[in-house]
């Protein structure tokens, strides 16, 4: 028989393979190290959970159906391996009737047995919580590049970190001011896009008291990278809890009580910052209905544990270093840099800062 | 010549499913177009009744003006297939005036259309930026229009290789092909205007 | 017994062509030769996978450590959108086109394509159009509203002009795509050897019959939205205004109506090189061939029906998503039947493992675990964590990466001794196979982890204290590696051009028409019309008593295309016309505009 072929040389060697196995284990195993903050399988609200049982499920399922590919697969090439000067050919088979069937009809019967729980599981996601029921509805919107919160039965509006109660029904409506942003809090549960001029809700119940970081999942633009959120779910009763927190949060703006508190307030007031944000009880030429104040409400910012949407911890040298440049801590900032001394910053990160 | 040798002879060949290479083309081309014009009509749907500022189309549209130039659309199909027999059965003189008699009614539809956007845009105070409406109608409206202005060039050119004796007889899938194309704008038309302008005055 | 020696008794053909050949540039620059434009196809993908990687490397440099400012956040957006667009645009598919324009005509026994001279406006098209999104780089920064370009991200309040250069570019692209569709279509349906039925049709060409449609279908959607989004950009349109009512959710259905159908245009050609691959390194048939073939179909069908499941997180409301959850889910069934199969024709088989076959067969568990992690996206309960984390970068990767890239690997070494009739280094390509999967493994396994620990894709920094330290460090290593083994690739294909050994018309032994040519195949390909009697015609000549092809006793005479300057001539025409809208010339449109017209007269009135 004339063949054009040329000569096939040995396949890899066991020695390649073991060092390629191994040297991919020892990754694998890296890749356990880090201890994740934000771990969506460790779930603190019903929301999260459902999403992670469905995980579980189907991880279990696409694990076996890996093996069973696999093995098939790694005992072919073991078995199936052309020994050296064996020239026969192989039987020459065409296919089998009853295995396509056994091949279709396993997978999709496999399909259907996780279809038909996910369409239990969407619904369960869009049912909307029970209104007889205490419910913290709060409107959210996303702006380039930081959270507005507004609690309206409660009057208050806040920025960047959302306080919910444990045990208590959130729903959280979501909008967007420019782009398209998506909040996303991964132990308290799957994302929703803030879509501008569209107005959806996301439904949740958290069960666990804590402090829980996420940030903005959609790309918009250059500083989405830096749009953090935090949600601080408070317990029931006590000094910490919700309700405190909302009578805190309702309170005027407090006084200065130093000097340099005092002069803070001054620049604030002199130096254009009231065009976009504002103090209630201070100054509220910005406000106005929902998203049309375009900084953040600083009634009450020294309560929030960082600033510029969870970009630097909350100390009034982050503000000073914030307002002296915005733009130098987030690329494209929206907040003009109005050119303040050191000391003009300095006054003011002390001011704000010591808004509780 | 072997069959293969005179199947890259572009598109003259009849090839293996019997069909002549350009008239399959033609087939896959308008198959392509016909989700081109599936999603500009879906857009104009999807902004049904969303426009902020009007004009709104009952405003706007004069059912009769485009009635008119609706009907000579659909006579130019017929002169078009008129002109496609005439050139099946070998009357190059016959075909090339049908096929120029279509280019001409496109025409005379291009114009109707050009009035259109003009008295829209100047008595109407319609553009392309004063609401949804105005920019997804001239967009669907106008990529139509810019289809028709296409074809009459089209057969324009088509009416000319006749005239000047490149297209016989054996040349017909070429005036064939044209005839395709000019037929699904046509109905392109059909749709838009029955959907869109129609539809309005239903309610 | 019969052997392929047979085919040199066939007497040299007679030739005619209507003009003189033109010779050297002058070749290259006019060529219709469907062989040409498929080097030329395969040259520019080749560098673009090269461009597209060192985006990434670029990136994942930024990505190694937390806080780093190596980059900044638009200089990362900017990278990421080019990788992707270019992986996407500009490498994959143009192999993809390189394969389906060098071997169609090969594998089903043509002298050409249908529309040779269309061939050549689809590939100046596409030049023209990746060099124009290219130019960005220079003009005013690259595109940075990421790969699938989120209204109202490009509107002009929030992006600047690299969006213009984007979606001018991909209009281009489309455009050319779109040609190159029909353009096969008609070449797979009806140029095909006699006896060459449908379903005696290689696997891989089916599979790029498929994508023609495909890309015929589900590129105008995008082409809308891209007119779209420029009528807005350029003239004032408010599409996707949303302070004028518009409603930016039309951009994503436009969007992932083509952009779902396109991933199975990026692995259906893969799919099909696997299925080529396997039976002739296993010595036996494919399993289950028409199995394999419907199964393929059964994807290109459904690729249009779950656009939506990009879109769990938009708010579509429950029903819409569990209608889209469902038909995504079955996807995963005719994808199973193909893997089966392949396993089924290796089981049995007397397999070697020369590289083509290393890839191919690590296409089967690689392509399988980013398949499944699909399976997991389909689940809206679950896609809502996972959508827009890096758990969906692994996902993509792995069927993009070990699965397409992987594939058009496998094409590489199998079938570029066809082209350049030199042999490639096997040692090299060893060592290319190991490293590269050794560093796709490392960079894109841990980030199933990295989603799952909460962290969002296209971020340009973060935290130290997150937990996603080690696996985006691993990340990063692994892209050296898959460099690495790049370069190793680029280098084989080079010196083996040069001084590889002397691969002979059928080196692998194989079982279809274009092994039974020379390597390279003459401009002509065949010296006769092969007449094709068996879905194995070249295995059963070689094998089968009574299946043997027959040899002509005359000569044929062949009519050959010449080459034409006017392809390209109206290519650089459209070019002229988007260089226009972005640079608000209308002038230039209108002539531009006028130059196609007198293109495509002289198109129709050059003698063929
Ligand atoms: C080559 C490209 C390719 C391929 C083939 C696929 C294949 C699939 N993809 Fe993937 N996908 C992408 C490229 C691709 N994808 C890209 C680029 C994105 C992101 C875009 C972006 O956001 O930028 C994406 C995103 C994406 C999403 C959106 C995620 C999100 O953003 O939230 C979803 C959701 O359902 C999804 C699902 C699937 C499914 C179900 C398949 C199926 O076709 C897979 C089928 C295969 C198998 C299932 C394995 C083999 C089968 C068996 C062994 C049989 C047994 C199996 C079962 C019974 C289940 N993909
Ligand atoms: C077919 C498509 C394809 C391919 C092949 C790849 C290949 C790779 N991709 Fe890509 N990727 C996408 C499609 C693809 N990607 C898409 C669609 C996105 C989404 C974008 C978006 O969000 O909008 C994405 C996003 C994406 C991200 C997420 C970015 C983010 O969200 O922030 C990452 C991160 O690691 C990544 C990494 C890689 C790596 C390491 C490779 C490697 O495989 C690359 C290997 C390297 C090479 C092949 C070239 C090496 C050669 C050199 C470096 C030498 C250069 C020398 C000269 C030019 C002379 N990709
Ligand atoms: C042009 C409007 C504008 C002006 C003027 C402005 N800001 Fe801002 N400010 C913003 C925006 C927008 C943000 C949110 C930026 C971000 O996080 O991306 C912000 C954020 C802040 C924050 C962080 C708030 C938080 O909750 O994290 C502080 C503090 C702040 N500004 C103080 C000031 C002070 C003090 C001035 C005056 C010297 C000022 N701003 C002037 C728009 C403005
Ligand atoms: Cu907001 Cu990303
Ligand atoms: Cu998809």
């Amino acid at each position: 028989m004339h063949t054009d072929a040329a000569p096939h040389r040995p396949s890899p060697s066991l020695a390649t393979w073991l060092i390629a196995c191994l040297s991919l284990l020892g990754a694998f195993a890296l890749s356990g190290c880090d201890k994740p903050t934000r771990d969506v399988y460790q779930p603190v609200a019903d929301s999260a959970e459902i999403s992670a049982w469905f995980y579980h499920l189907v991880l279990a399922v696409d694990a076996v159906i890996l093996a069973i590919v696999v093995t098939i697969l790694v005992v072919a090439i073991v078995r199936f391996r052309k020994k050296p000067g064996d020239e026969e050919l192989p039987p020459q088979s065409f296919g089998n009737m009853k295995m396509e069937v056994a091949w279709t009809v396993i997978p999709t019967l496999i399909v259907i047995g996780i279809t038909v729980p996910t369409l239990g599981g969407i619904f369960e996601l869009a049912r909307k919580p029970d209104l007889n029921q205490k419910i913290i509805e709060v409107e959210v919107t996303g702006k380039q590049w930081w959270w507005e919160f507004d609690y309206a039965k409660e009057k208050l509006n806040t920025a960047n970190e959302l306080h919910v109660e444990v045990g208590t029904q959130v729903i959280l409506n979501m909008t967007s001011a420019d782009v398209i942003h998506s909040w996303w809090v991964p132990r308290i549960g799957g994302k929703r896009d803030a879509n501008p001029g569209r107005r959806y809700p996301f439904y949740f119940r958290p069960y666990q008291v804590g402090t829980f970081d996420g940030q903005c999942a959609e790309l918009c633009g250059a500083s989405h990278a830096l749009m953090g959120t935090r949600v601080i779910v408070h317990p029931k009763t006590g000094a910490d809890s919700y309700e405190a927190w909302v009578a805190r949060e309702q309170q005027q703006a407090q006084k200065p009580a130093t000097p340099q508190q005092e002069a803070g307030q001054k620049v604030f007031m002199t130096k254009g910052c009231v065009a976009c944000h504002t103090i209630r009880g201070v100054s509220e030429l910005a406000v106005g209905a929902r998203s049309r104040t375009s900084g953040p409400n600083l009634t009450h910012v020294g309560g929030r544990t960082s600033i510029a949407a969870r970009t630097l911890p909350m100390t009034a040298q982050n503000i000073a270093k914030w307002v002296k440049n915005p733009q130098a801590v987030k690329q494209g900032a929206l907040m003009t840099n109005l050119g303040l001394s050191d000391e003009e910053a300095a006054a003011v990160g002390a001011y704000l800062a010591s808004l509780k | 010549m072997s069959v293969h040798a005179e199947a890259i002879e572009e598109g003259h060949g009849t090839g293996s499913l019997g069909v002549p290479n350009l008239k399959l083309a033609m087939w896959a081309f308008l198959g392509s177009e016909c989700m081109f014009f599936g999603s500009l009509i879906g857009t104009y749907f999807f902004y049904h009744d969303h426009s902020l500022a009007g004009p709104l189309p009952k405003d706007v549209f004069s059912i009769g003006i485009t009635s008119i130039s609706t009907f000579l659309l659909l006579m130019s199909s017929l002169t078009m297939a008129l002109g496609v027999d005439a050139m099946r059965r070998g009357k190059a003189l016959r075909s090339r005036n049908f096929v120029w008699g279509t280019a001409l009614l496109g025409l005379t539809f291009v114009g109707f259309q050009v009035f259109e956007f003009h008295h829209f845009v100047t008595e109407k105070g319609l553009t392309l930026a004063t609401s949804l409406f105005g920019s997804s109608f001239y967009v669907m409206t106008g990529f139509h229009g810019a289809h028709v202005t296409v074809g009459v060039i089209w057969l324009s050119i088509v009416g000319w290789m006749i005239h000047k004796g490149h297209f016989g007889q054996e040349k017909a899938i070429n005036v064939e092909v044209s005839g395709l194309y000019w037929h699904f704008v046509d109905i392109v038309w059909i749709v838009i205007f029955t959907f869109v302008y129609l539809l309005e005055f239903a309610k | 017994m019969a052997s392929i020696a047979d085919f040199a008794r066939a007497p040299a053909p007679t030739y005619h062509m209507a003009r003189p050949p033109k010779t050297g540039l002058m070749d290259w620059l006019t060529t219709v030769d469907h062989k040409k434009i498929g080097i030329l196809y395969g040259l520019s993908g080749l560098f673009y996978l090269l461009v597209g990687g060192l985006e990434a490397l670029l990136f994942r440099i930024q990505l190694a450590v937390p806080d780093n400012d190596f980059l900044t956040g638009e200089q990362f957006n900017g990278l990421v959108t080019m990788h992707a667009t270019t992986m996407v645009f500009l490498a994959v598919m143009p192999i993809i086109a390189a394969i389906s324009n060098y071997f169609i005509p090969l594998m089903i026994g043509a002298r050409d394509v249908a529309f040779p001279r269309m061939n050549a406006f689809s590939f100046w098209t596409f030049l023209f159009g990746s060099l124009l999104l290219n130019s960005s780089f220079l003009f005013g920064g690259a595109p940075n509203a990421g790969w699938f370009g989120y209204a109202p991200l490009t509107g002009s309040q929030y992006s600047g002009s690299g969006i213009d250069f984007w979606w001018t570019g991909l209009a281009m692209l489309a455009i050319s795509s779109m040609v190159a569709g029909v353009n096969f279509i008609v070449t797979i349906l009806n140029m095909r050897a006699p006896g060459m039925t449908l379903m005696r049709m290689p696997v891989l060409v089916w599979m790029i019959l498929v994508i023609q449609f495909l890309l015929a279908f589900s590129f105008p959607p995008i082409t809308v939205g891209l007119i779209l989004l420029g009528f807005d950009r350029t003239f004032g349109t408010v599409f996707y205004q949303v302070s004028m009512g518009g409603d930016p959710q039309l951009w994503q259905h436009l969007f992932w109506l083509f952009g779902h159908p396109e991933v199975y245009v990026l692995i259906l050609p893969s799919m099909g090189i696997v299925s080529e691959i396997l039976p002739v390194f296993t010595r036996r048939p494919l399993f289950g061939h028409h199995a394999v073939i419907f199964s393929g179909v059964a994807i290109g069908f459904m690729g249009f029906g779950v656009w939506g499941h990009h879109m769990f997180t938009v708010g579509m409301g429950p029903i819409a998503d569990a209608a889209f959850a469902s038909t995504t889910a079955i996807v995963g069934i005719p994808t199973g039947v193909k893997i089966f199969n392949w396993l089924g024709t290796l089981w049995g088989g007397k397999i070697t493992f020369p590289t083509a076959m290393l890839f191919a067969v690590s296409f089967i568990p690689m392509f399988t675990i980013g398949g499944l992690s699909g399976v997991m996206h389909s689940s809206p309960p679950i896609d809502l964590q996972q959508h827009n984390s890096y758990f969906v970068v692994a996902h993509f990767h792995y069927v993009l990466v070990g699965g397409a890239l992987q594939g058009l690997f496998a094409g590489v070494y199998f079938y570029l001794p066809k082209i350049t009739g030199k042999l490639l280094s096997e040692k090299l390509g060893k060592v290319h196979f190991w490293v590269f999967l050794a560093g796709m493994n490392l960079t894109f396994f841990p980030q199933h982890f990295l989603g799952n620990h909460g962290m969002p894709r296209r971020i340009y920094t973060y935290p130290a204290d997150a937990g996603w330290n080690t696996d985006n460090m691993l990340g990063t290593i692994g892209v050296i590696l898959m460099a690495t083994a790049t370069l190793v690739m680029v280098y084989n294909i080079l010196t083996s051009w040069k001084k590889g050994k002397p691969a002979g018309n059928d080196p692998w032994d194989a079982s279809t028409l274009e092994w039974m040519t020379t390597s390279p195949p003459p401009v002509h390909n065949f010296d006769f019309t092969p007449v094709v009697l068996s879905e194995r015609p070249l295995w059963d000549h070689k094998r089968t008593p009574g299946f043997e092809i027959p040899v002509p006793e005359t000569s044929e005479s062949i009519h050959m295309p010449s080459n034409s300057w006017r392809p390209m001539l109206i290519s650089v025409c459209i070019l002229l016309i988007m260089v226009g809208l972005l640079t608000h010339l209308w002038p230039l449109c209108i002539v531009a505009a006028l130059g196609i017209v007198a293109g495509v007269y002289l198109w129709v009135t050059e003698p063929a």
